[in-house]
């Protein structure tokens, strides 16, 4: 096809992403999160197990003081500003990872088209096509992109022997100049959707989770198919009353939600992503 | 067979106990090669290109998870929990993720090491063993064998060995135990374990408990705290109140964290009891001498000594009586004081004149195979090891799970006290601290290659025992073995009509398995049947556990605390060694995975780091990443500061777990060991270390540098939100409940 004639056929390429019909965007697979950060606890164990899952390198503390981290999953933590002194309510913990952003807009800046949607709705990273401009990342307002700035296979403190026989043969190791981030855990994925193909059926909700949910000792990371209205997570987005093709959902508009904590976190850039947080809780008469 | 022949196998093999009928012998020991439901023989289960899942049990703490292995053309790749397991119900700590990194470690010993002219040079298995034989000969008393905390069949050989050495000394140390919990739980409770039903509380006190981190069941409570949590139509959501000096993971989640005077938990405590005792649904749960005792726990006394305001003991006490039934949960922050176990008692005692008990504090289960009870062990049991090293009482000593020289107190000179004993033994998986002080060091199974049998101490649904099996054959083969086999070995080597009839350690357990198969739920008739369902699925319920009973006697406690210790002038500051759930006791801090995962409170990677309130860094001069003498009675160390609000002004904190001089390129030289300067104080009821009754001073030094974390690079900025809508926080009256699912 030439230049010319798809910027004539625009229309016809240009995909409004996501559209609000469901249905047409995802007629089988939307993976999405719910994650309550009233249950989370901060814990930590999701990050240990995206690590073992995913082949995520350790850096060392020199690489890591200079902002070279790689984990894909990182549990921030904020304090409240008027309890500086004494934080009488706690931490806030918060797990990040990549939202999988229906409008991502990470995937519009590559200039070679490495990091695209998905039909399941995912945001890929395509490895062997990633020529390291770090746009992406840039462009990324989560911060979850992490760059391969040093080959870490040949790095001391990743892999030595016999640590790579750890390494999960179901994806790749990546080397110095790629970009990498949280997929999802989409050899999971791709596993439990050719499973339920060749058994002529769908993924059963509960079939497959990321390394993060499987692992979670509190249960607070909610994954599934987004597309399945019968879901577990479909429900708690429905019941939470969070649109995926929405900047601002229909109960924030009066200013009072009624309670419901559902929320996107910095949903009014409309990167439309696709992990649901429920707000943390605190008694206030304790 | 005749019965004392018979009661001696039944002791030889761990099921020796007065309540159980074990069907009669005649199913010889056999060495079970050629089956296929373990790893080790995996046969038709290898598919290439196919993980399967293999059952066993993480070893990484005593919580003993069931887990299931993903198993890969010959290798373990990764470790999920096992849903069939009542404790880790298919969840996963993140240590517990790491054993594979134990597995793997690059720095594992690979053969036996001797020390010839003062340097450890390999050496071969037969040698070293005809050596322990030679050196253990007439052992008697002067033999003894420090180990960590053990249950299972190990601990059945261990005890046996010791025993058919003539032997009196199995010490069993544990630096994390909670000696002064289970001590004041008998005393309240009349058991020393209750479980703790954390998903049926609708209040939750605790002092200083880390539950969801490090204290007894990390996993299963994380799952337990979550049903507390949510909230629908028909149930509320529990409240969490936290007491503690230095902000624990637990803590950081409660709905009111409470920075309490170390060493005061139990006047709190006392000052809520003497107010509940104004309602007389509470005065009917205790006689009356408790609540003249409790008299003069009066708000002023509270006031005075915790440091914790009128009002927010005004909205505790408002909390306990609103909310019913709630939980009061001690911890090692309560407990590691001279007083610490009237402290913790004083906790408990809440749980009695609230009515909690029966609701929220339960009997579990006995566990009715004594020998293969949990032996949770102590500090008190390091502290007359290191006696009898002391005096010259011991000649030979062997280690196994404990690294006494990294954790031990300086004050205690472990080190050079162990030159006295001749002969040192490290059965190790690293070269650590105490193997570099040993004379022959053993090099074992990594946890992912060996069987076992493990009790957990914390059970919360009846009796499980749990099977642990090789998830991939031996990285070398030639190199480490199983303790269980070594064991034996040593054991046939005096014993030899006992022992020999077992080949192996398998051999051994799958006897001892399929001997007492009448004590378990739903044992196939078929004995093969029953070993390969007992693998398969990793557990054994004991068909009828016998409950054990509670009796309550809250007249018989002392509640006369003692005064608040003076301060000291010269050193003013309590230091808290907190404990981090990702290195334990420092066993674990050569996983690079643990050393990169951020500590959640701080975010800080790779390193030690000194806790201090903004308030009191800024009367000290200090600034965040300075470098910082850390000086108390008994030692200096030098820590990089980081200000951090979670902690009671005059109280100091460093986690323990680094400071390695040795365990390999991950954990040597790492950090720094606050344990070095701990002072010499003991619990007065069971002898245990004092872990929080420490006191320093600081001096800065010129050093600053960079404190390497997760979070905000500006130095000594608050992290915070900068009002964005990152974690949102909705008060708990304002949520929308949805109907029960
Ligand atoms: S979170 Fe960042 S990396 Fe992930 S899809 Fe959105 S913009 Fe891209
Ligand atoms: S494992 Fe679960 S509870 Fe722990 S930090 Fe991750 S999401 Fe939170
Ligand atoms: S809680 Fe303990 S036993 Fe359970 S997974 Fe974690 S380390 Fe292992």
């Amino acid at each position: 096809m030439s230049i010319t004639r798809m910027f004539r056929d625009w229309d016809k390429y240009r995909k409004a992403s996501p559209s609000g019909d469901l249905e047409k965007d995802h007629p089988d697979y939307k993976w999405a999160m719910a994650i309550d950060l009233d249950i989370c606890t901060g814990c930590n164990a999701c990050v240990v197990a995206c690590y073992a899952e995913n082949n995520v390198p350790t850096v060392g503390k020199d690489r890591f003081e200079h902002g070279q981290t790689m984990h894909w999953l990182r549990i921030e933590r904020y304090w409240n500003e008027a309890d500086a002194e004494t934080p009488h309510r706690g931490a806030q913990f918060m797990p990040m990872m990549c939202q999988q952003c229906a409008a991502a807009p990470c995937e519009t800046v590559c200039p070679v088209g490495a990091t695209n949607q998905t039909p399941d709705g995912l945001n890929s990273q395509v490895y062997n096509r990633c020529i390291g401009s770090r746009y992406c990342s840039a462009n990324c307002p989560y911060k979850v992109r992490y760059f391969n700035w040093y080959d870490y296979p040949e790095q001391e403190v990743a892999w030595p022997e016999p640590l790579p026989m750890q390494l999960n043969p179901d994806l790749t190791v990546r080397s110095k100049g790629i970009m990498e981030k949280c997929t999802f855990c989409i050899q999971r994925l791709r596993a439990a959707q050719s499973t339920a193909r060749t058994e002529g059926r769908l993924v059963r909700d509960g079939e497959v989770l990321p390394a993060c949910a499987q692992s979670c000792p509190s249960g607070a990371i909610v994954f599934g198919n987004l597309a399945d209205p019968y879901s577990q997570v479909a429900k708690l987005w429905r019941q939470q009353q969070v649109e995926l093709h929405k900047d601002k959902q229909d109960k924030d508009k009066t200013g009072d939600n009624g309670g419901v904590r559902g929320y996107r976190i910095l949903e009014e850039l409309r990167a439309y992503p696709s992990v649901l947080y429920l707000e943390r809780v605190r008694d206030t008469k304790a | 067979m005749n019965d004392i022949d018979r009661r001696k196998l039944l002791k030889l093999l761990g099921w020796s106990s007065a309540s159980l009928a074990v069907a009669g012998c005649g199913n010889p020991p056999e060495s079970g090669t050629g089956t296929a439901e373990a790893y080790s023989e995996p046969g038709d289960f290898n598919v290439p290109g196919v993980g399967v899942y293999y059952a066993s049990t993480c070893t990484l703490c005593e919580a003993g998870c069931g887990i299931k292995g993903r198993v890969r053309e010959g290798r373990i790749l990764k470790l999920e929990g096992s849903p069939e397991c009542a404790i880790s119900k298919g969840r996963l700590c993140g240590l517990g993720q790491a054993s594979v990194q134990h597995h793997y470690n690059p720095d594992r010993l690979k053969e036996p090491l001797l020390r010839v002219n003062g340097n450890l040079q390999p050496v071969t298995w037969d040698k070293a063993l005809s050596l322990i034989a030679e050196k253990t000969k007439d052992a008697g008393d002067k033999f003894a064998f420090l180990t960590g905390p053990l249950s299972g069949h190990l601990k059945v050989l261990v005890q046996n060995y010791v025993e058919v050495l003539g032997s009196k000394n199995h010490f069993v140390y544990d630096l994390l135990a909670n000696k002064a919990n289970q001590l004041a739980a008998e005393k309240v409770y009349g058991i020393s374990n209750p479980q703790v039903q954390i998903a049926k509380a609708k209040l939750i006190l605790s002092f200083g408990a880390d539950f969801l981190n490090c204290w007894e069941s990390p996993v299963h409570f994380s799952a337990e705290y979550a049903q507390f949590r949510k909230a629908n139509e028909g149930k509320a959501r529990g409240v969490l109140i936290q007491a503690e000096p230095k902000m624990t993971l637990t803590g950081a989640n409660a709905d009111r964290w409470i920075a309490i005077k170390a060493g005061s938990e139990g006047v709190f405590a006392l000052g809520l009891v003497n107010a509940l005792l104004e309602d007389a649904h509470h005065a009917k749960n205790v006689p009356a001498s408790v609540a003249e005792a409790v008299r003069k726990y009066d708000k002023a006394r509270v006031d005075r000594e915790t440091g914790v305001s009128e009002e927010v003991f005004g909205r505790v006490l408002a909390q306990l009586r609103e909310r019913s039934p709630s939980l009061v949960l001690s911890g090692p922050s309560a407990e590691g004081h001279i007083h610490g176990a009237q402290n913790a008692a004083a906790i408990m005692l809440l749980n009695v004149v609230l009515g909690n008990v029966g609701k929220t504090i339960t009997a579990p289960a006995k566990i009715p195979f004594p020998q293969m009870a949990p032996a949770a062990g102590d500090t008190s049991a390091l502290i007359a090891f290191n006696q009898a090293l002391s005096q010259g009482r011991l000649q030979t000593v062997f280690f196994h799970g404990a690294n006494p020289v990294f954790t031990a107190p300086g004050f205690m000179k472990v080190r050079e006290n162990l030159k006295k004993a001749a002969f040192k033994v490290a059965f190790a998986h690293y070269r650590d601290e105490t193997a570099e002080e040993a004379d022959l060091v053993l090099p074992l199974d990594s946890a992912l290659e060996d069987w076992g049998t493990h009790v957990a101490a914390y059970q919360p649904d009846g009796v499980q025992i749990h099977m642990q099996q090789p998830l991939m054959e031996r990285l070398y083969p030639q190199g480490t073995r199983s303790l269980g086999d070594v064991l034996l070995t040593l054991l046939k080597q005096r014993r030899p009509d006992e022992y020999n009839p077992f080949p192996d350690y398998y051999a051994y357990l799958k006897s001892a398995a399929i001997k007492n198969k009448a004590a378990f739920k739903d044992a196939a008739a078929d004995d093969e049947e029953f070993w390969y369902q007992t693998l398969s699925h990793g557990v054994l319920n004991v068909a009828k556990p016998e409950p054990q009973r509670i009796a309550l006697n809250p007249g018989a406690l002392d509640l006369d605390l003692p005064k608040p210790a003076e301060e000291d002038l010269h050193y003013p500051l309590r230091l808290v060694p907190s404990v981090r759930a990702n290195f334990r006791d420092g066993r674990h801090a050569n996983l690079p995975w643990l050393q990169e995962t951020p500590d959640p409170l701080t975010t800080i990677v790779w390193g030690s780091w000194l806790e201090i309130h903004p308030k009191t860094a800024g009367r000290w001069g200090i600034a965040e990443g300075d470098i910082v003498e850390v000086i108390s009675k008994s030692g200096t160390i030098k820590a990089q500061a980081y200000l951090f609000p979670g902690l009671e002004p005059n109280t100091v904190a460093i986690p323990i777990g680094n400071g390695h001089e040795a365990m390999g390129r991950y954990a040597k030289d790492v950090g720094v060991n606050p344990l070095k300067i701990l002072d010499p104080v003991f619990e007065k009821s069971t002898g245990e270390l004092a872990l929080h009754a420490t006191r320093v001073k600081l001096r800065r030094t010129e050093d600053n540098r960079t404190v390497v974390k997760d979070e905000g690079w500006r130095p000594g900025v608050v992290n915070t939100q900068m009002n964005r809508k990152i974690v949102a926080t909705l008060a708990a009256d304002k949520i929308k409940l949805f109907p029960e699912e």
